[in-house]
């Protein structure tokens, strides 16, 4: 599988002299093509930071982000910014409560001039039956829908312009556990059948060891451990990876197992 | 119990912990068959259908349940903070210390706020107010007991009770504003502040949720330690189960305003009566793995009547 999508040696220096924060430190790290790929970290670790650059939000301070081998300038262009869709973490602020479901979905067929206006409109119905709502919901008001619909919506609209990669930030924490279930499952859903790559942001890191290929551990800004998922939650390599999995609030007793097993090895290191 | 006692709330705006103790069955708070509705524009719309919960001193009780399953609500009546809003219709009843909620009146009622009951939030930060610096805050919920204690005894006390929390640097951290401190460190605070009174009963409203893994794990840890050293009852209510097990000592789990499962920590996770809680628990991803769980979020058999443990003989039905 080739990478669609390679960092190298970025770094983002907010503020300057002796205020300035190291919030990204010299972080190379290749996506694969149809992957997901799970960025944790605890907050302050430069999670979202990240993420920001890569969406180009944010200029980095030096480093390059390369999609599909190509450096991506710090002014991006229409082509770039459709290439990158973002899912973000609460949907009731993300979705702009004054426009109706369809026209937020329909926004960036807009922007990019895809299509006319009759194609965009059965665009528009199509990836909300992707997604699972009923087309005609694209009428209401985001405020008419439920969180999970919401989300769902998002997702639409990250979905709408055709592109590869999608950053998700955080997309099922505010949601209630059984409605992140059927989310999850929808995003696990949508990869396989489109072929899309997911940067999936977190710190839920059992919802990570069920929906992500590989793992990138963050702490203070630097990239402290990368592995496939069975090999980093088996044999985490680094400390902080073994407090953050051990950390998690467990259920099973298969669990407490997989924690009590994880803790000893720790502290006999 | 139910029988509304006239005068049983006189003496209740002077503060004098567990001198109330008239209940029968011991129970610090009991709620029965509580249910609520509000009056709106569109009309009458019940939240809450018949409640019943009772915590013992000392005992941690969850409330498990999804948001506007009437979690939140349930709170906010024991608090009696709802009995001021016109518009919700509350019938059932609430005993705290014995005393019926609903004979108190509101200062009656705010009295026994900050004193001998209080509440952690979800969201640390904003429920510190960000124009007092912490110092300030602490001094007045210390005063809540003590209206002459002067500032520099107030200060000392807070100081102790800060390092009672962990914070390093209290002196600092008390002359600090809420957004110079971090998340962690503001539930720490939070935590210091709802016990600094020794209440006998603390709210817990997802506490942590706000905060990231490794942060949540401590801050529960530590909620648990202070409640065990003040010997305060909690009411705890999340809709995270991992975290309810590990906290827990006695579960509700609460589904659209009814209880649907009740029962000691231990026996309703390891054997789930209701259907509802056992979609819940399936609905939550194992770090072990497994994949995705495949779960309906919504289903007949949700609706079922309350499956209780309580029986001597484990998962009797009720």
């Amino acid at each position: 599988m080739s990478a669609i999508l390679s960092l190298k040696g970025l770094n983002k220096v907010f503020g300057r002299g002796r205020s300035a924060v190291h919030a990204v430190k010299d972080v190379s790290l290749d996506v694969a093509q149809g992957e997901c790929l799970a960025i944790v970290g605890e907050s302050g670790s430069g999670k979202t930071t990240l993420a920001n650059m890569i969406l180009g939000v944010i200029p980095a301070s030096s480093g390059s982000i390369e999609l599909n081998g190509v450096a991506l300038p710090h002014k991006r262009t229409l082509e770039h910014r459709r290439a990158i869709q973002l899912v973000q973490q609460n949907p009731l602020s993300s979705l702009n409560p004054k426009r109706s479901v369809g026209a937020s979905v329909r926004l960036g067929l807009d922007v990019y001039e895809i299509g006319d206006r009759a194609d965009r409109e059965g665009k528009v119905e199509a990836v909300l039956s992707d997604v699972g709502l009923d087309p005609e919901l694209r009428k209401r008001s985001p405020a008419a829908l439920s969180g999970g619909q919401r989300q769902r919506v998002a997702i639409a609209r990250a979905l709408a312009c055709d592109s590869r990669l999608i950053v998700l930030d955080e997309p099922t924490s505010a949601l209630d556990v059984l409605v992140q279930a059927r989310v999850l499952r929808l995003l696990d859903t949508l990869r396989r059948e489109k072929g899309l790559t997911y940067l999936f942001i977190t710190h839920d890191l059992s919802v990570v060891r069920n929906i992500a290929d590989r793992v990138a551990v963050f702490n203070a800004g630097s990239l402290v451990e990368f592995a496939d998922t069975e090999t980093l939650f088996n044999s985490p390599q680094q400390d902080y990876t073994r407090q953050l999995i051990s950390a998690v609030p467990v259920l099973s007793a298969e669990e407490l197992n997989f924690r009590s097993a994880l803790q000893s090895r720790e502290h006999k290191e | 119990m139910s029988a509304n006692r006239p005068g049983s709330g006189e003496d209740t705006g002077s503060v004098k912990n567990g001198s109330m103790e008239r209940n029968s069955s011991g129970a610090l708070l009991d709620i029965r068959d509580l249910h609520l509705g509000f009056r709106g524009y569109t009309g009458y719309t019940k939240v809450l259908h018949g409640i019943s919960l009772s915590i013992n001193r000392g005992q941690r009780v969850a409330l498990v349940g999804e948001s506007g399953s009437g979690k939140s609500v349930t709170a906010r009546i024991v608090l009696g903070l709802l009995q001021e809003t016109r518009t919700a219709r509350i019938t059932g009843d609430v005993e705290f210390q014995g005393n019926d909620m609903s004979s108190l009146n509101a200062s009656q009622r705010r009295a026994l706020r900050g004193t001998r009951m209080s509440m952690i939030f979800q969201d640390p930060t904003s429920a510190l107010n960000p124009v007092f610096t912490i110092g300030y805050q602490f001094t007045e919920v210390l005063r809540r007991v003590d209206e002459k204690l002067s500032k520099e005894a107030a200060y000392l006390r807070a100081a102790e009770l800060l390092h009672t929390v962990s914070i390093p640097d209290p002196a600092r951290v008390l002359d600090a504003y809420s957004f110079q401190l971090s998340g962690g460190m503001n539930q720490r605070i939070i935590i210091a502040m709802a016990l600094a009174n020794s209440p006998s009963l603390l709210i817990a409203d997802e506490p942590g949720t706000a905060l990231d893994v490794t942060v949540q794990a401590q801050t529960l840890q530590l909620m648990h330690d202070m409640v065990a050293t003040h010997n305060t009852a909690v009411l705890f209510i999340s809709h995270n189960l991992g975290v309810v097990r590990e906290f827990a000592d006695r579960v509700y789990v609460i589904y659209r305003g009814r209880i649907v499962e009740e029962g000691a920590t231990q026996s309703v996770f390891e054997s789930p009566g209701h259907a509802y809680t056992r979609a819940l628990m399936a609905a939550v991803p194992r770090v072990t793995g497994g994949g995705i769980p495949d779960i309906d979020d919504e289903s007949a058999d949700f609706h079922d009547p309350c499956f209780t443990h309580d029986s001597p003989i484990a998962g009797t039905e009720s």
